[in-house]
């Protein structure tokens, strides 16, 4: 059945929206505020193990021998595994780019610090971790490498010896006339930046119960697991097995924003469940593992880049070179950060030609991973600070050289070089609103005004783009294979109006439980509160990947509306065949079915389900009696890529503007962000209050990014930030008060016009503040290139300038 | 084997009295023990606030406490601020601003502002960052979390008077 | 990231405290105070005790007592109760400021002024405050009291002169002459933080010159000190602009050998040094008065 899902609020069955679009109170609060929900380490099966993981303290050693003995007597441990089980029991994990996987426990060689080399089950985690310390293992140290540029020498030590090089890929991707346009250039302006290693940190770190039944050969696996379809799928394939016989049960999580990782321990737990004969194992990774060799380390990149700018001011060409450092092994799938750019490669310019010269390197550090943004943060805090020097060289103001270089409103859908298509915007308007809120002009003034007090004031001005709605396709250049990614839900009403809807995805705090009860509130005219919604397991939820790629409000909605418009449509028949009339005559509105020209004919919602439910035999012979529909939902016309990677990939374009206002201190180098403005422009919102507190989140990790988080190696590729003593999150002081405008450009090709907006504001905060900074430090002559700007940085190139 | 020791005292208005193993961090026993889940449980070594119970009225680090040490002391969890299905004052604040997420972090932070607002209804700004600056939430950027915190100093202000 | 097993044992005197660690190994022994240092240790199993000697329920170990030379500190006296301590707060702002800098709420509701002291981190206010005021550490063991001066207390890196077998009861905090003017800068990655480098500051003027100014610095050595060849620039100098350069100078030639770590090199912790003695220095002279 062909399903027409409503682009606008407008075309829902309900005079006027009581829920969607308003930022209603959520339905998963009261049980997250009270301790009850069930997050996984508060979660005990009978017969429960815990397990404690030896981790490698070498970045690069072969192991001679591992002597278990000792930690298999002690009393409590009722399983160790090495590296011979894993061999025997499963295959290295898939990776992208493709053959970079490794076992989820070293086998003969380990490649990071931080790789798990053995593990235990035992009654409790305090004996596990005791036994791991009567396991002895012998290391030869081999030499390890840090450097991506090292590694890619020829005489550098190989981190996979089988793959003959530390370069898992180079690719020159040309999009459009590139060398054309920079020789026509009035400027080309060129610079070296570097991005160093930072990442997700969610406050639960990864955590799982895995049951291996040794009857059935099937897998049972809880965890706060963001993808559980996904996870399902890479279980199957370390341990061989059909993707149906891995059950993935999702808990609520403490965030994730693609950081959660987790693929080894899952594997080491299944694997100490089978030695354990089917006892459940739980592995809650703490911190320090999590910080060391967890999912939690992402972009370490050194970039060349330019762009060309003709007599216009008008930017042609964009050209960029990456050494992304990926570490390891490719099973982290950091290597999908690189290829994501492509999705807005761009920026919000109306940049013609662009090329893309990216290599993907092994080093010994541990294998990268996604992080809230996957790869366009440092990629856009590369193009603002080029789109800056532009600015600066052709004495233009930053916000109007920007303006005129926007894409115009009248140009959607708008094709970019690397070929994926913009839905919808109104830039210059995002952009008038921020300079509004911020008052730009009088900011400006006062800065010239702490310039002649000697202060060194900078004010930032930077604009992103947020591809929404991800697609495997805008991987593809890094291996990833296939297009459309597939949301579900199934949808059903009770005889007391009550409707429950089923998900495949667990809590992790973006509110789309709430934001499902809204949907189907408005749509058969109930209350939020009568609206129950319920996480089906991977082996009964509908087809679903989740949250990731800031795809899932927009999808769920996708999923829900369908389902919904699927009973709307069975309803209508049954009313019909009811009230003796035609389907076409018969209309919902408010939660109630009425017949066109008879006044007084309604049923509501729940006494048609009622009917169907109690009264088959009233029904028309051909309608399903379920008042009960599932809708999976994928983004329409998404495209195969092309040679040069080219693809409609993201469905939507959200777009932001900020305005950043800093002071830096000229002695110590320490930065202060004295006001944060901004606007954003992410199609309709369905909820305001979780797209603001998504907002928030993100430009508090974008602060994160750009002030404080690093995850430092020595030459040896020892980690020296391994707690939260030294990797530095913000706190509340760090975090000015973020005030922000909305602008409103539905996406013409979505459900309810609402675009991706989960990831949000770390597109463009990075790129804010560094432009903020670089903006104080230019009565000084100096510019810093390198993110996080921490003081150290900053003080040094403040005295190299002042000496 | 650690060696097992006595341990006596309240919980959330109970009285505990029980033998623990010397080493269990307060938070384990609180957890596992005790089956109080709702503290959470960041980083394990002071930093992260997530764990935040209080001591005797005291926003003391549970995982940086020793069970044993609970002795003689009186201990309130999440658990304790609902009466039933009504929620404290604190916990309906967070939930009008907004000031939770994914809610890991939200026990830690609001056992902190219940010793904070206990105090003193009317705390200052600088007073309320100084509370909330020990901890850290990954999915707010706390804007809404001290909104929450001067709406909830309000309802209990007005409650009190 | 669980403790390895340790026995525990709680006494409630001095002598019952003392009378245990003659009976064990002092090596294999923990003291306990508010744990907010040895806690991350045991949770992180680099401390590894056998036994853990808990002094929460020792009798006479907090609390502030005043007397006309100053404070007498039981070393289990938590943060908390010096930060609300009206006394310390109008009487002993430098004690007050040093106080509130050091972590956080939590951190300080439980952690003890004897145990900042004697864990000694360089980068620690505590011992900075006991160089400024040339604070005294009580000390019983089996073989009685002592009394040891601050600038003897603190040896190295995380290292006291306290033996093992030692417990600091007290810390006797001399008063500052009237008229003394002081001042305290740090900077820290986030708020909060254990400091990169800080400075204490106190001085007098008399005449329109400054009279016995000190300058302690934390977080730029392998413990807290005082810079003596700063404070010779200032004696008898006008406590002007000029003097703090020259002071300022002279410090940073005295700290030679900061520490360097992922979030300062030696160079920048040097000149840290240079700047926040400068602005504690000018804060105490705007305070002398
Ligand atoms: C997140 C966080 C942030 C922090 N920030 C700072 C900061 O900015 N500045 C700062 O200075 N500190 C900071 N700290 C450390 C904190 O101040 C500790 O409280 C302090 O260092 C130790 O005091 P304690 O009472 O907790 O001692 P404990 O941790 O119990 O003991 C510390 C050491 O002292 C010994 N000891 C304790 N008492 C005695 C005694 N009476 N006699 C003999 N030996 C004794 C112990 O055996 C142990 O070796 C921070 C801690 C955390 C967790
Ligand atoms: S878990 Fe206790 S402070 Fe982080
Ligand atoms: S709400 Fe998720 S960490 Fe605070």
């Amino acid at each position: 059945m062909a399903v027409r899902i409503p682009n606008t609020l407008n075309e829902l069955p309900a005079s006027q929206p009581r829920f969607v679009g308003r930022g209603i109170r959520r339905v998963e609060d009261a049980s997250l505020l009270t301790g009850r929900t069930p997050f996984i380490d508060d979660v005990v099966l009978p017969q429960m193990l815990h397990c404690a993981i030896l981790k490698s303290p070498f970045a690069h050693a072969r192991i001679s021998s591992i002597d278990t003995k000792e930690a298999e007597a002690l009393p409590g441990v009722v399983a160790v595994l090495t590296g011979e089980d894993v061999l025997r029991w499963s295959y290295p994990a898939q990776s992208a780019p493709e053959g970079w996987g490794s076992h989820c426990m070293a086998t003969d060689v380990t490649r990071f610090v931080g790789e798990p080399v053995a593990a235990v089950a035992a009654t409790s985690r305090y004996v596990a971790e005791d036994a791991i310390e009567l396991i002895f293992v012998d290391y030869e140290p081999l030499e390890a490498v840090a450097d991506p540029f090292e590694a890619m020498n020829s005489d550098s030590p190989l981190v996979m010896e089988d793959q003959g090089s530390n370069v898992m890929m180079d690719r020159v991707f040309n999009w459009g006339e590139v060398d054309q346009v920079f020789s026509d250039a009035e400027h080309v302006v060129r610079e070296k930046f570097r991005w160093h290693r930072m990442g997700a940190n969610p406050t639960e770190t990864f955590g799982c119960i895995a049951e291996w039944s040794p009857l059935d050969l099937s897998i049972t696996l809880r965890g706060s697991i963001q993808s559980p379809s996904m996870f399902a799928l890479g279980r199957a394939s370390t341990f061989g097995l059909p993707p149906n016989k891995v059950n993935v049960i999702s808990h609520p999580h403490g965030g994730s924003f693609g950081g959660k990782g987790g693929s080894r321990g899952s594997d080491i737990t299944c694997m100490l469940s089978r030695k354990a004969d089917g006892r459940p194992v739980k592995w809650i990774e703490d911190r320090i593992e999590y910080l060391t060799s967890g999912g939690s380390q992402a972009w370490d990149r050194h970039y060349e880049a330019a762009i060309a700018v003709d007599a216009d001011g008008i930017v042609q060409g964009l050209d960029v070179q990456l050494v992304d450092d990926i570490g390891a092994t490719g099973d982290m799938y950091g290597a999908i950060c690189a290829a994501k750019p492509l999705a807005a490669f761009t920026g919000p310019y109306t940049i013609q030609a662009a090329r893309y010269d990216l290599k993907l390197v092994a080093t010994n550090k541990l294998p990268s991973g996604p992080y809230r943004g996957m790869g366009p943060p440092p990629h856009f805090f590369v193009l603002e600070q080029l789109m800056d020097r532009a600015a600066r060289l052709r004495g233009e103001d930053p916000s109007e050289f920007r303006r005129k270089n926007f894409i115009r409103s009248d140009q959607f859908p708008y094709t970019i070089p690397s070929g994926n298509e913009y839905d919808s915007g109104n830039y210059g308007e995002v952009l008038d609103r921020v300079l509004e809120l911020s008052d730009y002009t009088e900011m400006r003034a006062n800065q010239v005004k702490a310039r002649e007090e000697g202060r060194l004031v900078g004010v930032g001005v930077a604009s992103a783009i947020e591809p929404g709605v991800f697609d495997w396709n805008a991987y593809a250049i890094v291996g990833m294979q296939g297009t459309g990614v597939p949301e579900g839900a199934t949808v059903g009403i009770d005889v007391m109006g009550g409707v429950t809807v089923r998900v495949g995805f667990a809590l992790e705090g973006q509110g789309q439980y709430t934001l499902v009860s809204q949907l189907v509130s408005d749509f058969f005219g109930v209350v939020p509160e009568a609206v129950q919604v319920v996480q089906l397991d991977t082996q009964s939820a509908p087809p679903s990947f989740g949250p990731g790629g800031s795809r899932l409000g927009v999808s769920i909605t996708g999923a829900v509306l369908g389902a919904c418009e699927k009973i709307k449509e069975k309803m209508i028949r049954v009313v019909a065949s009811l009230m003796q009339c035609e389907p076409e005559q018969v209309r919902l509105l408010d939660g109630k079915f009425g017949v066109e020209g008879v006044p007084g004919a309604e049923m509501t919602v729940p006494e048609v389900a009622g009917t169907m439910l109690a009264r088959s035999d009233l029904l028309p012979p051909d309608v399903d009696p379920a008042p009960v529909a599932t809708h999976v939902w994928t983004a329409a016309g998404r495209t195969e890529p092309d040679e040069e990677g080219r693809a409609k990939s993201y469905l939507t374009a959200a777009h932001a503007v900020h305005v950043v206002q800093v002071e830096v201190d000229r002695a110590t180098g320490m930065v202060e962000i004295q006001r944060y403005c901004l606007a954003d422009d992410c199609g309709t919102r369905l909820n305001p209050a979780t797209v603001e507190g998504q907002t928030d989140g993100s430009v508090a990790q974008g602060i994160g990014a750009a002030l404080l988080e690093e995850y430092a190696y020595d030459e040896d590729a020892q980690p020296l930030t391994t707690s939260f003593m030294d990797y530095l999150l913000p706190t509340v002081f760090e975090v000015p008060e973020i005030e922000k405008v909305a602008v409103v450009t539905p996406s013409p090709f979505t459900p309810l016009g609402a675009k991706g907006c989960g990831e949000g504001a770390i597109h463009t905060t990075p790129a804010a503040i560094m432009c903020a900074i670089n903006d104080a430090l230019l009565p000084l002559g100096v510019q810093t290139t390198e993110v996080p700007a921490s003081p150290r940085r900053l003080w040094k190139l403040i005295q190299e300038a002042q000496s | 084997m650690s060696a097992l020791v006595p341990v006596k005292c309240h919980v959330n208005g109970r009285v505990v009295e029980t033998m623990v193993d010397a080493r269990m961090t307060l938070a384990d026993f609180l957890r596992h023990e005790l089956g109080l889940t709702g503290t959470h449980v960041g980083c394990e070594h002071g930093v992260c606030g997530i764990c935040n119970i209080l001591v005797d009225g005291q926003t003391t680090r549970s995982c940086l406490m020793l069970a044993v040490q609970a002795e003689g002391h009186e201990i309130r969890t999440v658990e304790s601020l609902s009466d039933g299905d009504k929620l404290h004052p604190i916990q309906e604040a967070f939930m009008e601003e907004h000031g939770l997420q994914c809610g890991f972090c939200t026990a830690g932070f609001m056992m902190a502002i219940c010793d904070l607002l206990e105090n003193n209804t009317n705390p200052s700004e600088d007073e309320i960052k100084d509370v909330l600056g020990g901890q850290v939430c990954r999915c707010t950027g706390y804007n809404t979390i001290l909104r929450a915190v001067k709406n909830a100093a309000a309802k209990m202000g007005s409650a009190g008077a | 990231m669980k403790p390895a097993p340790f026995e525990y044992a709680a006494p409630k005197t001095i002598a019952e405290a003392l009378d245990i660690l003659g009976q064990n190994d002092l090596d294999e022994v923990k003291l306990m105070a508010g744990g907010q240092s040895l806690m991350p240790l045991l949770n992180m199993r680099l401390a590894r005790p056998s036994l853990v000697l808990d002094l929460n329920h020792v009798e006479g170990l907090d609390g502030i007592r005043e007397e006309s030379s100053g404070l007498r500190v039981g070393a289990m006296t938590t943060k908390r109760v010096l930060e609300d301590s009206d006394l310390v707060r109008s009487q002993y702002p430098l004690l007050w400021e040093s106080t509130v800098a050091i972590g956080h709420a939590p951190i300080r509701n439980r952690g003890t002024v004897g145990g900042s002291m004697v864990q000694a981190d360089p980068a620690s206010e505590y011992p900075a405050a006991a160089l400024a005021f040339d604070m005294e550490f009580v000390v019983m063991s089996s073989a009685g009291e002592r009394v040891i001066q601050a600038e003897d207390f603190f040896v190295t890196y995380l290292t006291t002169s306290i033996e093992p077998g030692e417990i600091l009861t007290e810390i006797r905090i001399p008063r500052l002459p009237p008229g003394t003017g002081w001042g305290f800068q740090e900077l820290a990655r986030r708020h909060g933080d254990f400091a990169i480098v800080g400075a204490l500051a106190t001085v007098r003027v008399e005449s329109g010159l400054c009279c016995d100014p000190r300058i302690v610095l934390f977080g730029a050595a392998d413990r807290a000190i005082r810079v003596p060849a700063g404070e010779a620039c200032l004696e008898g100098a006008p406590p002007s602009e000029a003097s703090l350069t020259v002071m300022g100078d002279a410090v940073f030639d005295a700290v030679e050998d900061p520490l360097s770590d992922v979030h300062a090199s030696a160079e920048y912790r040097r000149d840290l040094a240079r700047v926040l003695s400068k602005r504690a220095m000018s804060e105490a002279m705007s305070r002398a008065s």
